[in-house]
């Protein structure tokens, strides 16, 4: 401690008192120290007197008399100020001259020497193990998280994948059907109200979402994710049947037309409810139709009035000919019964008449909807524009009608079934006539373009091999709703009923008259001159179809004449004259005195036709002419 | 000649009885695209309807009470199409949850002398305009969405100014006496149209 130079330390006292101010020329003013009695009072204001708690009470009191203390020790004049100055500085001293004595020792390097710390690099197993293990299991821990994010998305992704199915199925429903939202619910209008029916259904069904579906399974395939919810009444499927049938002796069944056919095989790719929709949209048409047609069925009067009874509409066009109507509606809960009787008949169901039913109902909406019925000044109500010139131009009730519609539906689809009826029935007459009849043959040729209540077919009557020669008689029918107009080729109009017999009788009344035609037109070919020609003779037997025809036709010589008379019933009859030189029971009289009034025609003799040669009558008239024409 | 006997009993059938279910709103000259194209999907499928009309409305000036008001149309683009002469009642005064305003009407088709018939009536012409715009049938539910405009010189319907930026759209019902399942339809109707346009019972009495 004695040794070595003397070091300078340096110190200042702490300042214990404030700066009050310093003024311009750099001097401090002190805050004057408290006296003994204000740093008592502050002393006292530190301790909180108000908590009465006994324990701390000594603790008080003796902080008191430490603070009391601690005043009293600052100014006893004894203790020098520098004291606790001067202890810090001689221990400072002391620690020095130690730490300069060992350091002295130790460059000796005899009784004392350093040894650095040692760096282990290796940290023991268990240690690392430990911390492996730590580390994998953060890993872990961040992989585990990120994996059930990961499936959290893909469950995400699935539901909105329905849900954005369920929105792709809504927007096509709503290209092909009218929606709208009420509420929570999603509806829409199957009716035709919007086309024009004024049918008071409403029509309406709900748009609901197909949600039985478990995501784990594998989706079926026709899996939709929209469900349509159609009115109780529409469900299943209907179709008009509409058929003529001969006039039932009991009235016992009626209303029992429970005939269903199959349903028409789905459209590959349309979706369930585009079916379903399509369903109840035909049903509520067929009931529409068939409202309206049992509506006018009772209000309409009419010589044969129209029985309604349940789901059918039954009417007589022509006597002794029935014409029902019915609504066949299945819910198609049931499956079709096997033991139905009806089964065994053939189907006579009209489908051009259920098809024009359908399109006349459709012409009835058109018509509501027409520009026509708009207003003019649009102020005014809905109708017809001539219709609202009744008034101003005062029409009478005959025009008024005239400008309405008269004829309802049922009206119309009865014309249309007695015309169908009618055709068939004419068909059939001439099919059977000429399946029955080989000579002459007849043929028909009916015309492409009908109307519904209008068809015509032309009749031609010839002789087979002689169609160029004999052409006379050439009909053409037209065919309308009750009554048939044949108008002939010369010029002659004939009105005949829907009687069957008629049209019959006047066909093989034609075909007589023109084996006497053909007769007649052969003649001319053959050069054989014709002496008489009559369609229908007075003489004979009286025909009970049509009258008998007859002609007489002289050889170019004037040798011979063939006499023919035909009859639809009669058949025909041919007689032949001969000249007098040849006939042998001729008496000889002396009236006649030149030979040459021999070359005159004489007595008659009948031919036997039936045992004439050749096919036809026309064949064995020529044969026959061609034999009394003597070669040259 | 005695004259031919004349009944002095009010008439109450036929056309007399006929209330018109009236609903009406606005929509901004710039709205109506939108209005039309919202109206054209509705509305029954139709080629949409054109009318030009000039309304002329005739007044009755008896010695006490309202005047009497009869309302005569013709069409500018039909000129061949008669007049339609037109009465309207009071608004009915019933329970206060009718949706839309009844009132009695009486609607008549008129020659083109109509004009002359009632001078010498006793009426006088008290306003007329043109309204102009488009007709929209819905089953019984006719919408009408028309401008008006003001006629500058009378009788003469080329020199006209529109009396607003605006389209008047009014959605009407003329049903017999009775019915009251109408104002149900028509309220339906006019919440789908809900954000274009707003139709309401607006009372014309409330008006003046």
């Amino acid at each position: 401690m004695s040794g070595g130079p003397a070091v300078r330390v340096s110190m200042e006292s702490q300042c214990e008192r404030q700066v009050q101010e310093v003024s311009l020329d750099g001097l401090e003013t002190y805050v004057p120290p408290l006296s003994m009695s204000q740093n008592l009072a502050k002393l006292a204001h530190r301790e909180p007197w108000s908590q009465p708690e006994p324990e701390e009470d000594e603790g008080v009191w003796g902080v008191f008399y430490c603070g009391a203390a601690a005043c009293a020790l600052k100014f006893q004049p004894s203790l020098w100020p520098w004291d606790s100055v001067r202890n810090n500085l001689r221990s400072a001293l002391t620690e020095m001259c130690v730490l300069h004595d060992v350091l002295s020792v130790l460059k000796d390097k005899k009784y004392m020497a350093l040894d650095p710390v040692s760096q282990d690099p290796s940290t023991p197993q268990v240690f690392q193990l430990i911390s492996k293990k730590k580390s994998l299991a953060t890993a872990a821990q961040l992989l585990l998280k990120g994996a059930e994010k990961l499936t959290k998305s893909l469950a995400e992704n699935q539901e909105q994948r329905r849900q954005r199915d369920f929105n792709s199925e809504l927007l096509r429903l709503r290209s092909q059907w009218k929606l709208r939202k009420v509420g929570h619910k999603i509806l829409g209008d199957l009716s035709y109200r919007s086309a024009g029916s004024l049918f008071p259904h409403h029509g309406t069904f709900e748009v609901i979402k197909n949600t039985d579906i478990d995501l784990d399974k594998k989706v079926p395939d026709n899996y939709c994710p929209l469900n349509v919810q159609i009115p109780s009444d529409l469900e299943g499927s209907a179709y008009i049947k509409v058929s003529i049938q001969k006039q039932s002796a009991d009235i016992g069944d009626l209303g029992t037309v429970s005939l269903f056919r199959r349903q028409p095989k789905a459209k590959p790719g349309s979706q369930m409810w585009h079916l379903k929709l399509e369903a109840a949209q035909n049903v509520l048409l067929c009931k529409e139709i068939f409202a309206q047609l049992s509506r006018e069925a009772v209000q309409i009067k009419s010589q044969i009035p129209h029985i309604v009874v349940k789901n059918q509409i039954i009417s007589q066009p022509f006597p002794g000919l029935q014409l029902s109507i019915s609504l066949c509606h299945s819910t198609g809960e049931k499956k079709i019964q096997r033991a139905s009787p009806d089964k065994s008949k053939p189907d006579d169901h009209l489908y051009v008449l259920e098809h024009n039913l359908h399109q006349l109902i459709r012409e009835f909406h058109k018509q509501t909807l027409s520009s026509v019925v708009m207003p003019h000044p649009a102020s005014s109500p809905f109708g017809h524009k001539r219709l609202r010139l009744a008034g101003p131009m005062a029409y009478d009730k005959a025009e008024i009608s005239s400008l309405q519609q008269s004829e309802g539906l049922l009206e119309k689809i009865i014309k249309q079934a007695k015309h169908i009826f009618l055709r068939s029935r004419t068909a059939r007459t001439i099919d059977s006539l000429a399946s029955r009849i080989e000579d002459p043959q007849i043929q028909a040729h009916w015309s492409n373009i009908n109307s519904v209540y209008e068809s015509s077919v032309k009749v031609l009557i010839t002789s087979q091999g002689y169609e160029q020669i004999c052409k006379s008689i050439q009909l053409q029918l037209n065919i309308g709703v009750e009554q048939i107009r044949v108008v002939h080729r010369d010029g002659r109009v004939i009105t005949l009923s829907h009687q069957e017999q008629e049209l019959q009788d006047f066909l093989l009344s034609q075909m007589s008259q023109h084996q006497v035609h053909a007769v007649q037109q052969l003649a001319k070919v053959m050069g054989w001159h014709v002496l008489s020609f009559s369609n229908h003779v007075g003489l004979g037997p009286i025909e009970s179809i049509g009258n008998a025809s007859a002609i007489t036709v002289a050889s170019p010589s004037g040798e011979h004449a063939i006499s023919v008379r035909n009859g639809p019933e009669s058949g025909c009859k041919v007689l032949v004259q001969f000249p007098r030189s040849q006939a042998k029971e001729l008496l000889k009289s002396d009236v006649l005195q030149e030979g040459r009034w021999t070359h005159l025609r004489g007595p008659y003799r009948e031919v036997h036709w039936g045992r004439m040669e050749g096919r036809n009558f026309v064949y064995k008239m020529e044969l026959l002419m061609a034999a009394l024409t003597p070669c040259p | 000649m005695e004259a031919p006997p004349v009944t002095v009993m009010p008439v109450t059938g036929g056309t007399i009885n006929m209330m018109e279910y009236l609903l009406q709103g606005s929509v901004l000259d710039q709205s109506l695209e939108s209005l039309l194209h919202r109206l054209r999907g509705l509305c029954d499928n139709m080629e949409p309807e054109s009318f030009a009309d000039h309304e002329l409305v005739y007044l009755l000036k008896g010695q006490q009470g309202n005047p009497f008001m009869l309302r005569a149309r013709r069409s500018l683009l039909h000129p061949t199409a008669p007049w339609h002469l037109r009465y309207l009642g009071q608004p009915e005064v019933g329970d206060k949850s009718r949706h839309a305003l009844v009132r009695n009407c009486v609607d008549v088709a008129a020659s083109h002398s109509l004009p002359d018939f009632l001078n010498e009536m006793g009426f006088r012409m008290d306003h007329e305009f043109v309204a102009k715009g488009q007709v929209f049938r819905k089953g019984a539910m006719k919408v009408v969405v028309s401008k008006l405009l003001r006629v500058l010189a009378s009788g003469n319907t080329e020199n006209t100014e529109p009396m607003s930026l605006s389209y008047l759209v009014e959605l009407s019902i003329l049903a017999p006496a009775g019915q009251d399942t109408m104002s149900e339809d028509m309220r339906s109707f006019a919440e789908q149209l809900k954000p274009l346009v707003h139709l309401e019972k607006i009372d014309p009495k409330r008006l003046m």
